[in-house]
């Protein structure tokens, strides 16, 4: 369903990303792990299109985004939680939401139908819909992030960092959420640190280590692999 | 009495133009963080326009439309000549071709039409006064506070029930997420400009129907007037703006009435130094804007 | 540290041919343009010194030159003459009458001394802010020269300053002032102003209080605007507040910004540049005046044309001719790449 082939991804001299392919099938959950630095985020935002790949491309059903804007790309059925869960928080929840469903503005009926369906994902965003976004805490902008995401009704929806910050408990309740996605059929890549926790919902793992991919496979034996925590140590 | 409500009506209707010169700047900079120092010469666009239809035999309201379609269209020109080739360079290359293309505009009206005063049509109706309880006031005072508060209403809603409206609000927190969700950049900033040049348009109309008389350099106070309420009010918020456009217009008709006639000519400088004060106890303006945001 | 004395040496030869060659050439007309050209340099790199270093573009510049030219002027006027050229003046100050170099550092001073006031709340806004307030500032002190009649004669024509600027006199500031703005680039104040302008938290994390710095560069800047406002006004003996507003404003701001505002080898290459450009124009619109065709009627033709020339530059080449080194850098750095290839 999405394609990355041989992608690179540079800030100046500095090679973020060097050169990685990988497969999302549609329907599948996959993790991409890695500590801080290894290059997951700048992935997640060139396949998103507010970062310029310096080489490769990005095939999403069998169509070039490479270069496309971000705005092509969610029209392209892919949207984006960047990891800096950016709520515009002067905006109220319903505003936030509402912007959510831009590319779909003139299908107000269908936006509706897809509301509903996500208070009762998010019933705590419906209590708190006409409060300014700044006014919520940690968890339920996080919790708003992602339902304005999925506003745009998209096939795949890459997730980048949500447990980041947030309290246990609310990390516990973002996984269940990722489940419930999962099981209505969405596609999701997400990007995690919190490894055991992304293991549990995904079906197959890449990790990267300075930009590029250093293991793959599926969760069951990415967990396996004895020098995992390696990875992260940095060792 | 009467001296009250000659106060109330000067302060609203030269704080309606204020506010409105200062919202057409503000939306620019909300979203783009940068200045548009062509803004003053919309207004002069606004003018000379209805100078040149003066000779047509339109109805003026027609030629009103047509003096605000020109400065909408040459709002959304300074984007394409002053904003867009330079915008991701920096911040002062934009202030620089932007202060170029507004000393463009005023030489080409100094070229191409005339240095000297031309004369606006203006509808009877802004030169006649009423008396309100005991007051005399022109009526172009009453239009302008009816106009000024009709627009305000009209920008509120816009920016608050519109989906455009809060596209906007959107990109002027943060422009890459706003993209993310698909709303597109290019669109969005022709809009701030547009409806910048529509402000800035209509309160050209209003403030030459002042005067009765357009010159190049008429947009010259206007836009310092746009450029001080921005700085009190916040420069960053579209409700700042407004603020500190009243603000401003309750500052200068109290030196106005306070002054004695040898004072008032260095009004602007007295104007200046109470900014200077608010600024040492606020330097982000009165009203601060949006947390976070940047640039594209 | 070198190629800053290399540098110098530069651009004072420049300053030295310009004044030298106009000389040689004995045409009046010339020696006008060459002294005028002089002047605009003091400008110019006076203007430098703040936008160069703190990246700050400054409005009020030639707000300070007027405040120098009046200056000078009231100290200068010889007394007989100050009932006709300023007829309410106070009458303590009718009978001053000082030298005129003396004059010259009393006009830096005053305008040092007034930015100092004015501009210490200002320089702690953001850069949009601390932009429009400059724009404010210009005109609030043209405001003022416009209609404190007493010190300066109201909007009415000022005259009877004494004729004390020349070739030479200009000629020896100008090179002082490169001098000066070179040296204040290299100084720990310019230093850490242009390391504020790349990273404001790395800066301030070194210990550099920001609006502090940027302050002194501002009451620099001031006070080689006064020097160079009462140069002019000694060249050009009579003069309006109108001579220091927006016209020249835009004309030394499109110098600076098309010779590059980070340099001084920029400011003096912009400012020399567009001095003969704007003969040349200026001359094209005299020629079409004289033509049946133009009558007397093509104004502004110059002003579009460095408009549409600076809107150019900025698109192809944002930081101006010479966007980061200076003449003596380059120079130095090719040098030494020969003899490394040789």
């Amino acid at each position: 369903m999405l394609d990355i082939a041989d992608l690179s991804v540079s800030y100046g001299a500095i090679r973020a990303v060097r050169g990685i392919s990988f497969t999302l099938r549609a329907g599948e959950l996959v993790s991409l792990l890695g500590a801080n630095g290894a290059g997951k985020s700048s992935t997640i935002k060139c396949i998103a299109g507010a970062l310029k790949a310096s080489g490769g491309s990005i095939t999403l059903e069998g169509k070039a985004i490479t270069s496309a804007s971000p705005e092509q790309v969610v029209r392209a059925g892919l949207a984006t939680v960047p990891e800096t869960r950016d709520v515009f928080p002067d905006l109220t929840v319903a505003e936030n939401l509402m912007l959510g469903a831009y590319i779909h503005r003139r299908d107000p009926a269908g936006n509706r139908e897809n509301l509903e369906k996500l208070n009762a994902l998010f019933p705590r965003l419906a209590e708190r819909s006409s409060q300014p976004a700044g006014t919520l805490s940690g968890g339920e902008q996080q919790m708003l992030v992602i339902a304005r995401a999925l506003m745009s009704r998209p096939r795949i929806l890459l997730l980048d960092e949500p447990s980041l910050g947030l309290a246990p408990s609310i990390v516990e309740r973002i996984f269940e959420m990722i489940e419930t996605l999962k099981k209505s059929g969405l596609t999701i890549l997400l990007v995690e640190q919190n490894v055991n926790q992304a293991l549990a919902v995904a079906d197959r793992a890449f990790v990267m280590r300075l930009g590029a991919i250093v293991a793959s496979g599926t969760a069951e034996e990415i967990r396996s692999t004895s020098d995992l925590s390696a990875h992260y140590l940095g060792g | 009495m009467a001296f009250a409500i000659q106060f109330v009506i000067d302060v609203l209707s030269l704080g309606g133009a204020y506010a409105l010169m200062a919202l057409g700047l503000v939306i620019i900079y909300g979203i783009l963080r940068l200045v548009n120092f062509a803004y003053g010469e919309l207004i002069m666009v606004a003018g000379y326009t209805m100078f040149l239809a003066s000779g047509s035999g339109l109805p003026w309201i027609v030629m009103a439309v047509l003096a605000v379609g020109m400065a909408i269209v040459f709002g959304i020109l300074t984007d394409y000549v002053a904003f867009r080739p330079v915008r991701a360079k920096s911040v002062t290359a934009v202030l620089i071709t932007s202060f170029a293309f507004s000393n463009l505009l005023q030489n080409a009206a100094l070229l191409f039409i005339s240095p000297r005063p031309r004369n606006v049509p203006l509808p009877d109706i802004f030169s006649q006064t009423v008396s309100i309880g005991g007051a005399i006031t022109p009526v172009r005072n009453l239009i302008t506070i009816a106009a000024s508060i009709l627009l305000l209403a009209g920008v509120a809603f816009l920016m608050r029930r519109t989906t455009l409206g809060i596209a906007m609000r959107a990109a002027a927190t943060n422009f890459t997420m706003a993209r993310m969700l698909g709303v597109p950049a290019n669109l969005i900033i022709s809009s701030a400009f547009a409806l910048s040049g529509f402000l800035a348009g209509v309160v050209g109309i209003l403030w030459i129907g002042r005067i009765g008389t357009v010159v190049p350099g008429v947009g010259l106070e206007p836009l310092l007037v746009a450029f001080i309420a921005t700085v009190i009010g916040g420069m960053r918020s579209l409700p700042g703006a407004v603020v500190g456009g009243f603000l401003l217009a309750l500052i200068d008709t109290t030196l106005n009435y306070t002054l004695s006639q040898d004072l008032l000519k260095f009004r602007d400088a007295f104007t200046f130094s109470l900014v200077i004060l608010i600024l040492l106890w606020r330097p982000e303006g009165l009203i601060r804007g949006p947390a976070s945001g940047q640039r594209t | 540290m070198k190629h800053s004395y290399v540098t110098a040496l530069i651009l004072i030869g420049v300053i030295a041919a310009i004044a030298i060659g106009s000389q040689l050439l004995g045409i009046r007309l010339y020696d006008r343009i060459s002294t005028n050209l002089l002047i605009s340099l003091v400008l110019v790199v006076g203007l430098q010194t703040f936008m160069g270093n703190s990246g700050l573009l400054s409005f009020a510049h030639i707000g300070f030159m007027g405040l120098g030219a009046y200056t000078s002027a009231v100290l200068t006027i010889p007394s007989q003459m100050k009932g006709m050229a300023l007829p309410d003046l106070y009458g303590f100050m009718k009978v001053v009458e000082i030298s005129p170099l003396l004059a010259l550092f009393a006009a830096g001073a005053l305008a040092a001394v007034v930015a100092a006031v004015i501009s210490y709340p200002l320089m702690r806004l953001s850069d949009a802010a601390s932009v429009i307030t400059s724009f404010a500032l210009l005109v609030v002190l043209y405001t003022v020269m416009n209609n404190w009649s007493a010190f300066t004669n109201g909007p009415r024509t000022l005259f009877g300053l004494p004729k004390t600027t020349d070739m030479p006199v200009a000629a020896i500031v100008a090179s002082i002032v490169v001098v000066v703005a070179l040296v204040f680039k290299e100084s720990r104040t310019g230093k850490l102003l242009r390391a504020s302008r790349e990273d404001e938290v790395a800066a301030a994390a070194l210990g550099a209080d920001i609006p502090q710095l940027r302050w002194r560069a501002f009451i620099l800047a001031a006070f080689i605007a006064g020097i160079g406002g009462a140069l002019w006004g000694h060249f050009i003996t009579s003069f309006a507040p109108k001579a220091f507003y927006l016209k020249e404003t835009f004309l030394i701001i499109t110098m600076l910004v098309i010779g590059g505002a980070n340099t001084v080898t920029g400011a003096v290459a912009g400012t020399i540049l567009i001095t003969f450009a704007y003969e040349a124009l200026r001359g094209t619109e005299g020629a079409l005046n004289a033509t049946s065709f133009g009558a007397g009627q093509v104004v502004g033709l110059t002003e579009i044309v460095l408009a549409l020339a600076m809107i150019a530059v900025m698109i192809v080449r944002p930081g101006g001719l010479f966007p980061n080194r200076e003449i003596g850098h380059i120079l130095t750095r090719t040098r030494r790449k020969k003899e490394i290839v040789a």
